[in-house]
């Protein structure tokens, strides 16, 4: 049985192998480049011509190492994340619409609420960022393309594996189950102690998708850093660097020092798991852990929201009609917020018992990071002050992260006071902070550019009443569903259940109503997508948002224009497209129309 | 970007290896965690080779067969620490050595036949 088992592996892992070669034997044979380090010294000399055309089809996806292809990517990896991790919640509410267990079982919403949290913290929001970044930042800064492409590519692919693994444990296979650790996996819990069952395989199949999506963040990481100092233009410079990059700079710095401690706290998990160490079973392990983790997991939040925050901060002056108010104090603060955010990881462990003098400096730390904060808010206030402000749906979706962030941002700063989080930890009050910043402001932005920049990556204009349908649905349904949270944490209402005392019936039914009602904005979101990228109006104009009227354009957008015009001789895009854009007469009246509607 | 727009677009276009490389990793990684020798194998030379692979596509190493064996060498000494010091994971040790064996061997029939093959046309 054993050998029988270990022989089908071999066999099946060789022919895989030998698939692999033979695959490759015949990509090598029309694959074409040059060579990047421009060494030219390479053995087998035949092979190296200079590449006009991407491959076609299918395959010019799995080999791109172009970072715009990379970059789209990216952004479909996220978005189907965000399409599973939100229908997870979805059965989650749905769940949690009646007090008693109904719908699933105790420890399938446990397995959800693991699965729900990492998959839209490191599959949906690390990756549709880096869909901005690698579409974008070659193009603000006036770069070729990344300085490693090959790498960018190697950062992504890890990406599909991560997801698979993570989401192993809800695939049939045989005495594998879902992991239940939360996403936060505290030991003991995690590393499998006591009688429950998180030892399953699930849990290190879980841990090691983890691991990867980490090695992949730090590798993107390196990437932008390595492209902002190195391949800028030589008009691109430190003082007139955009502010997109600017947060993604800061960004990767943070990966660059919260991820890999990530990834050797969870091979320390794994080797508890496997391998019988102690780093976690020893006397003040758990705090370790607790330890280890925040010092990752608050750094990791700014990971996630300073990139949507230069989003914002590119986007809303373009349609305020002004630049960017106080710019150098959004650059600081960023830098600050950067700093900072690794100060402040043990106001996660309040309530842990850690010494009273610690938790007092972690208070203070917590109460600053707040002022930088507030400054990037009242800049982009300022900035819409007595602005000329166009609210298309980007617009919207900034305005409606100001606001969602100020929220969120506020409660934050209440549960940074210690007395207060004393209460407070632990409750739905902290479910409804962290979201109306996870949702309510990185999603936002994320749709903000989406939406702002769909001209450039398809060509075609999205349809303007669905996405306002689509921002009112969403901008409602995230105030509902969060607030009835920040309520719910009041009322002592625990996190991470699935079942709760009838008291508390109202409120999370008010939760589950507004999840629903995000869910059909999220339709919306989806139908307009797929349907405007096929269907919609072609841009002909290289400035759709008229940003040249207040002198606004930006980079990317000039980038986009001469694209238009150079699309005939620019070799590199599928035929099919270069024939439409070719064939079609200029129609600069269906534009305008179009960005009167938004207007 | 200013001088000419789209240029990426004509400018080292496409790479097979990044997709294995990032496919070995994992699964060398489920070989080596949960013992299951043949994965564990199959990934390192899938990873293995594809590090070659892209190493000599971007001209950063002249000769096949000496990155090869430089990797060999690297992974025969991790081989060695699992399967000879006390951390005894012999199995596991010996998956990572044999991993190594088979890459050189893999690179010396890449050297003496596929490649003379390739130049002929
Ligand atoms: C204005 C600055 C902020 C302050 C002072 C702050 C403060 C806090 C505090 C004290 C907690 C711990 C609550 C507890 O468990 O008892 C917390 C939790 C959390 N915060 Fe914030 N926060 C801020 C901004 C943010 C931002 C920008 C994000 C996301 C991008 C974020 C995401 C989270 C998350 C995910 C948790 C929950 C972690 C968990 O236990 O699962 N916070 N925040
Ligand atoms: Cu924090």
């Amino acid at each position: 049985m054993e050998v029988n088992g270990q022989l089908a592996l071999t066999v099946l892992m060789g022919v895989f192998l030998i698939a692999v070669a033979a695959w490759l034997a015949r990509v090598e044979d029309w694959r074409s480049y040059t060579p990047l380090a421009g060494g030219g010294t390479v053995g087998g000399t035949a092979e190296q011509y200079v590449s006009e055309e991407k491959p076609s089809g299918v395959i010019r996806w799995l080999t791109t190492v172009d970072h715009k292809d990379i970059g789209m990517l990216y952004g479909a990896y996220a978005l189907v994340a965000f399409a599973v991790g939100g229908l997870m919640v979805v059965l989650m509410r749905i769940e949690l619409a009646d007090p008693s267990m109904t719908l699933i079982s105790n420890t399938f919403y446990n397995s959800l609420l693991t699965s729900h949290g990492i998959t839209m913290l490191f599959l949906f929001g690390t990756p549709i960022i880096a869909a901005f970044s690698n579409y974008f930042i070659p193009l603000l800064i006036g770069a070729d393309d990344m300085a490693f492409p090959r790498i960018n590519a190697i950062a992504f692919w890890l990406l599909p594996p991560a997801a698979l693994l993570i989401w192993a444990g809800f695939f049939p296979i045989p005495d594998v189950i879902p992991a239940q650790t939360a996403w936060t996996m505290y030991t003991p819990l995690s590393a499998g102690v006591g009688s429950g069952n998180q030892m399953n395989a699930g849990v290190d199949l879980m841990l090691l998708g983890l691991h990867l999506s980490g090695v992949s963040a730090t590798m993107g990481a390196i990437n932008f850093i390595a492209t902002i100092f190195t391949e800028r233009n030589e008009k691109v410079s430190w003082a007139n660097l955009d502010i997109f990059s600017w947060t993604i700079l800061t960004q990767s710095g943070l990966i660059l020092f919260a991820f890999p401690l990530l990834g050797s706290a969870i091979v320390m998990l794994l080797l508890d798991r496997n391998f019988g160490t102690m780093f976690f079973s020893v006397d003040g392990g758990a705090i370790l852990w607790q330890h280890l983790f925040w010092f990752f997991g608050h750094p990791e939040v700014y990971i996630l929201v300073l990139p949507p925050m230069g989003i914002v901060s590119l986007v809303l002056p373009r349609f305020a009609g002004r630049r960017l108010f106080g710019f150098k104090f959004v650059v600081y603060s960023t830098l600050a917020i950067g700093v900072l955010s690794f100060g402040v990881w043990a106001h996660h462990m309040f309530a842990t018992g850690i010494d009273p003098r610690l938790r007092a400096s972690f208070m203070a730390v917590s109460l600053a990071i707040a002022i930088p904060s507030a400054v990037k808010t009242f800049n982009w206030i300022t900035t819409m002050w007595n602005g000329k402000i166009r609210l298309t749906t980007p617009m919207l979706f900034c305005i409606g992260f100001v606001s969602n962030f100020i929220i969120g941002g506020v409660t934050g700063v209440f549960l940074a006071s210690i007395p207060v989080d004393l209460v407070l930890h632990d409750t739905y009050y902290v479910v409804g902070h962290f979201h109306y910043i996870v949702m309510g402001a990185i999603a936002f932005a994320g749709f903000a550019g989406l939406y702002y920049w769909f001209p450039i990556y398809t060509g075609r204009m999205y349809q303007v009443t669905l996405g306002k349908w689509h921002f009112w649905l969403s901008m409602v349904g995230t105030n509902l569903t969060f607030f009835a949270m920040i309520l719910l944490g009041y009322g002592g209402m625990p996190r991470r259940y699935a079942t709760y005392l009838p008291q508390f019936a109202t409120l999370h039914q008010v939760a589950t109503v507004g999840a629903l009602i995000l869910l059909v904005g999220q339709i919306i979101f989806v139908w307009n997508f797929v349907q405007s990228w096929l269907e919609g109006r072609e841009v002909q104009d290289g400035d759709p948002w008229d940003l040249a009227d207040d002198d606004l354009v930006t980079a990317e957008w000039t980038w986009f224009e001469r694209k238009l015009e150079t699309a005939v001789t620019d070799g590199g895009e599928d035929e099919t497209e270069l024939a439409t854009d070719g064939g079609q007469t200029v129609d600069d009246t269906d534009a305008d129309a179009e960005s009167a509607d938004d207007a | 970007m200013d001088e000419a727009p789209g240029l990426s677009d004509q400018y080292r276009t496409a790479s097979p290896w990044p997709v294995f490389i990032a496919l070995g990793i994992p699964i060398s990684e489920l070989g080596l965690l949960f013992g299951l020798f043949p994965l564990a194998v199959g990934g390192l030379l899938l990873f293995g080779g594809s590090v070659v692979g892209i190493l000599k596509e971007s001209g950063y190493v002249a000769s096949t067969i000496r990155a090869v064996t430089a990797l060999a060498v690297i992974f025969f000494a991790f081989g060695a620490g699992l399967a000879f010091t006390d951390i005894a994971l012999v199995t596991r040790g010996y998956a990572v050595i044999a991993a190594a064996i088979l890459l050189v061997v893999g690179g010396v029939v890449f050297e003496l036949f596929v490649r003379e093959q390739r130049q002929t046309f």
